[in-house]
């Protein structure tokens, strides 16, 4: 079985991947250096003990040696976060990393505790920044979806979805932009509403007549459930009424149904 | 003699009469009990409560106000990987692409990756002379993963005697798709990697993935499994 040559084309994205890349690549380096060196200069957390000793782990994991403890009423500065875990400097220039649950028992130069996000239950029902990878059916064809959600408040977010499908007569692209409310925020599983506007790039199948790509404006109503799972995890499913307005006579109606895991910071 | 015993007496008098001071006597009790019965007024209380405790030290220095900086979070990895994908049928070739990832917890991270490479002859063309089931543009294969990746075994690796640096074993698995040969796939990808992080901000990855997707270009429907090998560098932010 021969296949065809002359119907497939390639996206310019694809075309210029090494570009891509070595910009990429290039960019990451630079930004790294950047922060790095912006680090330096920014005034850094003063933080005092005030429990008996602080832990200082070797590495950002529950299992790294404790090799340093910073005595009560002593100062550390805070460099940096990751995960759960803060790197801290002494004052005589020891560093380790210290546990969320330990650096909650610090103390500020006023005297007032340290408080910071924690990624725990409460911050499922309040956060700035939600992100999440769905898989599900896009109007019969597999539908591989992220997106990222930026809250105005505990209820409501904006929403930007990007996805792909793959079906066995068309693939193609969805970017949305949509609002989202949730209903119950403070509730472990919790419904939401969501109404939002996009496009869809539709690409027919090399191997199928079809003779041109088409894009198309689309628009969208759903709603869905959110389950909080642990830490900083919730699991997310949801159904989305597509609304397509094609340039032929009819509009296009697409039912999406789709869940994943998702998680807020 | 004598004054010995008046001494003595004396004493003796004297410790009886401080005795007396806390008996109570028929003659006093009344007494005790309007001390007792007295009301004490509840302004006279609340004023007592009210005042200010007795100054021991008088604080000369301002209470600070402290704002509290923004704690620069490093979840973030950003680079990119070279290495070897070994598409089904197709042999083997060198692949490159992008990679980042989002540490959610110590644990669990997300990861997209996005790869390129080309695939060769399969033995049926090698074989078969002239034949050509692709063309070059075709021959293309693209493909990216969404996944979730588990630091299964966290440790540290040593290196000679003075250089201690930390790493994981990870295991990861997720759904993208691949396009290769004029049409777009969703595959699955699982498979495990290795990180070792020679400062805080560098990591080495070295990781093995399999991705699957379904096929029919040679005839039948079939699930390929496609094996990637990658060495990346990724920088944390």
């Amino acid at each position: 079985m021969v296949r065809s040559t002359s119907t497939t084309r390639s996206i310019p994205l694809f075309r210029s991947t090494s570009v891509l890349v070595v910009t990429w690549l290039a960019l990451a380096f630079c930004i790294a250096g950047a922060a790095h060196a912006a680090d330096k200069s920014e005034k850094l957390q003063e933080l005092f003990v005030s429990e008996a000793y602080l832990e200082l782990h070797e590495g950002p994991g529950r299992g790294y040696a404790v090799t340093q403890v910073v005595p009560r009423g002593e100062a550390i500065d805070v460099l940096y976060r990751r995960t759960e875990w803060f790197r801290v400097r002494t004052h005589r220039g020891v560093e380790g990393w210290a546990h969320q649950r330990d650096m909650r028992k610090t103390l500020l130069a006023d005297g007032s505790t340290f408080t910071f996000d924690l990624g725990d239950r409460a911050g499922f029902t309040r956060h700035n920044w939600e992100m999440g990878v769905l898989a599900g059916d896009y109007g019969g064809a597999t539908l591989v979806s992220t997106y990222l959600s930026r809250a105005f408040n505990e209820q409501m977010a904006i929403e930007f979805t990007g996805s792909q499908f793959l079906g066995n007569a068309t693939n193609g692209y969805t970017a949305e932009l949509g609002l989202i409310h949730v209903a119950r925020p403070d509730w472990r599983l919790s419904p939401f509403l969501t109404l939002g506007a996009g496009m869809i790039w539709i690409k027919p199948k090399s191997t199928l007549v079809l003779p041109s790509d088409r894009d198309d404006q689309t628009a969208y109503a759903g709603a869905g459930l959110r389950f909080y799972v642990t830490r900083r995890f919730f699991v997310r499913a949801e159904y989305r009424f597509h609304m397509v307005f094609t340039s032929r006579n009819e509009n296009e109606e697409i039912n999406e149904w789709k869940a994943g895991l998702a998680f807020f910071f | 003699m004598e004054s010995r015993a008046r001494v003595l007496l004396l004493s003796a008098l004297l410790l009886t009469l401080s005795g007396c001071a806390s008996l109570h006597w028929p003659w006093s009790r009344d007494r005790d009990k309007a001390a007792a019965e007295e009301p004490v007024s509840a302004a006279d209380e609340e004023a007592a409560n009210n005042a200010p405790p007795p100054k021991v030290i008088e604080p000369t220095v301002e209470r600070r106000k402290v704002k509290v900086n923004k704690i620069d979070s490093e979840n973030i990895e950003l680079g990119g990987f070279y290495g070897a994908l070994s598409i089904e049928d197709f042999g083997t070739n060198p692949v490159y692409g992008i990679r980042a990832d989002y540490h959610v917890t110590e644990d669990i991270f997300f990861e997209a990756n996005f790869g390129r490479s080309k695939a060769g002859r399969t033995s049926f063309e090698t074989l078969g002379g002239n034949v050509q089931l692709l063309t070059d543009a075709e021959r293309r294969f693209t493909y990216y993963n969404l996944s979730l990746g588990y630091n299964l075994l966290p440790g540290e690796v040593y290196i000679g005697r003075n250089l201690a640096m930390n790493s994981a074993l990870y295991v990861l698995g997720g759904i993208g798709s691949a396009k290769f040969a004029g049409d777009q796939r969703f595959t699955v990808n699982f498979g495990a990697g290795y990180r070792v992080l020679p400062t805080d901000w560098l990591a080495i990855h070295i990781d093995v993935q399999d991705v699957v997707f379904q096929s029919d270009l040679l005839g039948r429907d079939k699930l390929t499994n496609n094996f990637a090998a990658h060495l990346g560098a990724t920088v944390f932010f």
